[in-house]
């Protein structure tokens, strides 16, 4: 369920929906082109190389360094409670990028970009709603990890 | 193919508009421009809106812009690609008169932001990004320039003060425009005082939302010459993009949609980037117009930054860059910009800039940007 | 039927006697590692912990009051400590204190409520800390048919018991994004020491409720705990099942 993903979530349906129910297992899952093998993340379900529609879930370590970040005072709506709160975009070691919050692990002043980093998936543990996301963590973080489907 | 030319402009009053609708606000720029181009209404053969729809109440604007302005029974059609709206209006008209399916093409950009609530702005503010993999954690239009600017600042050691020089020197213009929203000056340390909004901006690396409506209307090369004494040629008309996504861009030093349009324009236009005198860049945030800069060759990459602080780009420097005050003083009314830049590098090449005029002017340029670079559009503009 | 419990750890609380002690047996069986905590019984426990030796297992005897939040968390950190890991909590310590409303003291009310109400509160607390880091376990809550009922002279049982129902509703519906799953088990009489202690006309009135003409034995009750724990009810949650023999319908 894509709707589990993210504090707000604006795309409830999509190709690449057990994105959400993986990360949830602690699973942090990019996907792979079964024709032609590209590997994208974020996950997509349409290959841009080759055409196929054709893809997997590969899952990710989650080691990355820190590309660029920002301290976001100025919240939108649905994110004025967490505010300020500080998002970074990193380049995953396998590829892509993604960008996320900071966690708990790391304190601002330590911030640096080129940083090591680890994303850790997390489950918003105080909300009803079931709702997933990733967090920047130090390298080393670990996290349990299951098969719930 | 024909060229095309601008044969009249207009514009409004930006700013908070709480007296007029957005047909009234596109009737202001609409009046000027037809005294400008010294022509009955009916001459017009069809009309192009460039505006953004979610900030409007009224649906399917470019009906009831073409009521007001008594275009009727003439075609219209409207153009939508975020905070570029009005340069892909003016696009558009501008391949229908090359393609010679009309003759002269009225182009308006007209937005009504202040309509919207504040919860209604906040709520817009947060789809601003890559709605899928970003907005879920609460990304903000300031926050991707935010991003660029950080990634900037460690790469080719861009200054606070730096960002901040664009902003002083687009204050010190817009206090001599008076359509700008903001006609006030400037200083670093007024602007660091400001309150936070995304590291490293504060509320003075950020334009502000606007109201407001700007308009020209072009011809093809045989009117243009019988109806304008001395018309403006648009003669490098680029368009290119960038992904919606920053996980999939190249890099965050620039915008790449930028680089190639700028490219696109200068080879169309027959121009190189020396040859332009004055320019109208999107300065949405400090750090955009630093990229503008490089990404349009005014200076090597990286030296954005040492670019503003020695003052090559006010009047008289290498390039005179958003002499009319940019987005940052005039306000950011997001379909009416990329004409109020038209607009104002038309009036600088027709020598009528008053105290803000580049000598000498004679080859323009504008970029306009949508969104976070995902549309940009850069037009070479000439006088003969 | 394998239930696929080989390998797990499990706390009882209270599983020194009666039913508590044959869910930690039955565990046993199953091929589990159990803890016990017990407050008086202390021979009976050591008997408890032994019987889970002879069956090849790890048998802990932990002395905690459950009323006590802090011996909940101490006794949770020491089996993790011991066994490596906590995969299942039974609660299950629990008093009588019988008496009309009228007769019913502060103290009788408060020392009820606290011992099973609270009780489950401190060890279900403890549990789940550790289950949702984990993203699993299984937590099973005995109530009773008469926390669901009511019962003539136990306000304070059955509003402790009908208390530990809505606990663990609540808990499963915040535990279930975590992978644990939380549910109940609702015994009608059930032949313990506790049951002992009833006057015998109220043990005739209460046999003569059920369909089946007789009451639980305490192993009735622990073969739908650990199958409630099992991988074979992992789509059941926020349940509550009666092992009453048709007692209460």
């Amino acid at each position: 369920m894509f709707k589990w993903f993210g504090k707000v979530n604006y795309t409830p349906y999509t190709k690449v929906t057990d994105f959400a129910q993986y990360l949830k297992d602690g699973r942090l899952m990019g996907t792979r082109c079964k024709k032609c093998q590209a590997t994208s993340f974020p996950p997509r379900a349409d290959c841009e190389a080759c055409m196929s529609d054709e893809f997997e879930f590969i899952e990710m370590s989650g080691k990355a360094q820190l590309h660029t970040f920002t301290k976001i005072v100025a919240a939108p709506t649905g994110f004025e409670d967490v505010a300020p709160y500080i998002v970074g975009v990193v380049d995953l070691n396998e590829g892509g990028r993604a960008l996320a919050w900071f966690g708990e692990t790391i304190d601002e002043d330590e911030i640096e970009i080129g940083m090591d980093l680890q994303i850790v998936p997390q489950i918003f543990e105080d909300l009803e709603d079931i709702k997933v996301y990733y967090s920047l963590e130090k390298p080393g973080t670990t996290w349990a990890k299951t098969d719930s489907s | 193919m024909t060229r095309v030319g601008i044969i009249g402009i207009g514009h409004g009053v930006f700013g908070r508009r709480s007296d007029a609708t957005v047909q009234e606000l596109a009737f202001e720029a609409f009046r000027q421009a037809i005294e400008d181009a010294g022509i009955e209404p009916k001459e017009i053969d069809a009309s192009v809106i460039g505006s953004v729809p979610e900030y409007h109440k009224q649906r399917s604007l470019a009906g009831v812009i073409q009521e007001y302005l008594g275009l009727f029974p003439k075609p219209t059609w409207l153009t939508e690609v975020a905070c570029a709206s009005g340069s892909a209006a003016l696009r558009t008209a501008w391949m229908a008169v090359k393609a010679g399916v009309h003759d002269i093409v009225l182009v308006m950009g007209c937005q009504k932001m202040t309509e919207l609530s504040t919860p209604e702005i906040l709520a817009l503010m947060g789809r601003v990004g890559e709605v899928q993999w970003e907005s879920g954690f609460g990304t903000t239009f300031p926050a991707y320039y935010a991003m660029f600017a950080k990634r900037h600042m460690h790469e080719f050691g861009t200054t606070r003060e730096h960002l901040l020089d664009v902003a002083v020197k687009n204050h010190y213009y817009g206090a001599r425009n008076p359509n700008a929203l903001f006609r006030k000056e400037i200083t670093i340390e007024k602007a660091k005082a400001s309150e936070d909004v995304a590291t490293p901006f504060q509320v003075y690396d950020c334009c502000a939302n606007a109201d407001g409506a700007a308009c020209v209307i072009v011809a093809n090369e045989e009117k243009a010459k019988a109806l304008s004494e001395q018309p403006v040629w648009l003669d490098g008309m680029a368009c290119a993009t960038a992904s919606m996504s920053v996980l999939r861009r190249p890099h965050l030093v620039g915008l790449p949609s930028a680089e190639e349009a700028g490219k696109a324009a200068y080879k169309m236009a027959g121009i190189r980037p020396g040859d332009v005198k004055v320019a109208d860049v999107h300065d949405c945030f400090t750090i955009a117009e630093i990229m503008a800069y490089e990404d349009l060759g005014f200076c090597e990459k990286g030296e954005g930054g040492p670019f503003v602080a020695d003052r090559q780009t006010y009047v008289g420097g290498e390039v005179a860059v958003n002499v009319d005050g940019g987005l940052k003083a005039k306000g950011h009314p997001i379909g009416a910009t990329g004409l109020s830049m038209t607009y104002e590098i038309a009036k600088q090449l027709r020598g009528e800039a008053g105290e803000r005029q580049v000598p000498d002017a004679d080859v323009g340029l504008t970029h306009n940007v949508g969104g976070i670079g995902q549309y940009c559009f850069v037009q070479v503009m000439k006088r003969d | 039927m394998d239930l696929g419990l080989e390998g797990k750890n499990v706390i009882v609380t209270g599983g020194s006697l009666g039913i508590g002690s044959a869910i930690a047996v039955e565990f046993a069986r199953e091929g589990c590692n159990v803890a016990i905590n017990y407050r008086r019984h202390d021979t009976e426990a050591k008997k408890v912990v032994e019987e889970i030796e002879k069956l090849g297992r790890k048998g802990l005897a932990v002395k905690a009051d459950v009323a006590s939040h802090d011996d909940a968390e101490n006794m949770v950190q020491t089996v993790v400590r011991e066994f490596g890991r906590l995969d299942i909590m039974v609660c299950n310590a629990g008093i009588n204190w019988d008496g009309v409303i009228w007769k019913m003291t502060e103290e009788q009310w408060d020392t009820v409520i606290n011992v099973n109400l609270k009780g489950y509160f401190n060890y279900n607390k403890a549990a789940a800390l550790v289950f949702k880091d984990q993203k699993g376990g299984k937590i099973v809550n005995i109530s009773s048919i008469n926390g669901m009922r009511g019962k003539f002279a136990q306000t304070n049982y059955a509003a402790s018991k009908g208390g530990e129902i809505a606990l663990s509703k609540s808990l499963a519906k915040e535990l279930g994004k975590f992978n644990v799953n939380v549910n109940v088990v609702a015994p009608g009489m059930v032949m313990t020491e506790m049951a002992n202690a009833i006057p015998p006309e109220f043990l005739t009135k209460a046999m003569d409720e059920t369909a089946v003409g007789r009451f639980a034995t305490p192993e009735e009750c622990a073969d739908v705990v650990v199958f409630l724990c099992s991988d074979r009810a992992r789509h059941i949650t926020g349940e509550v099942i009666k092992v009453d023999g048709g007692q209460y319908m």
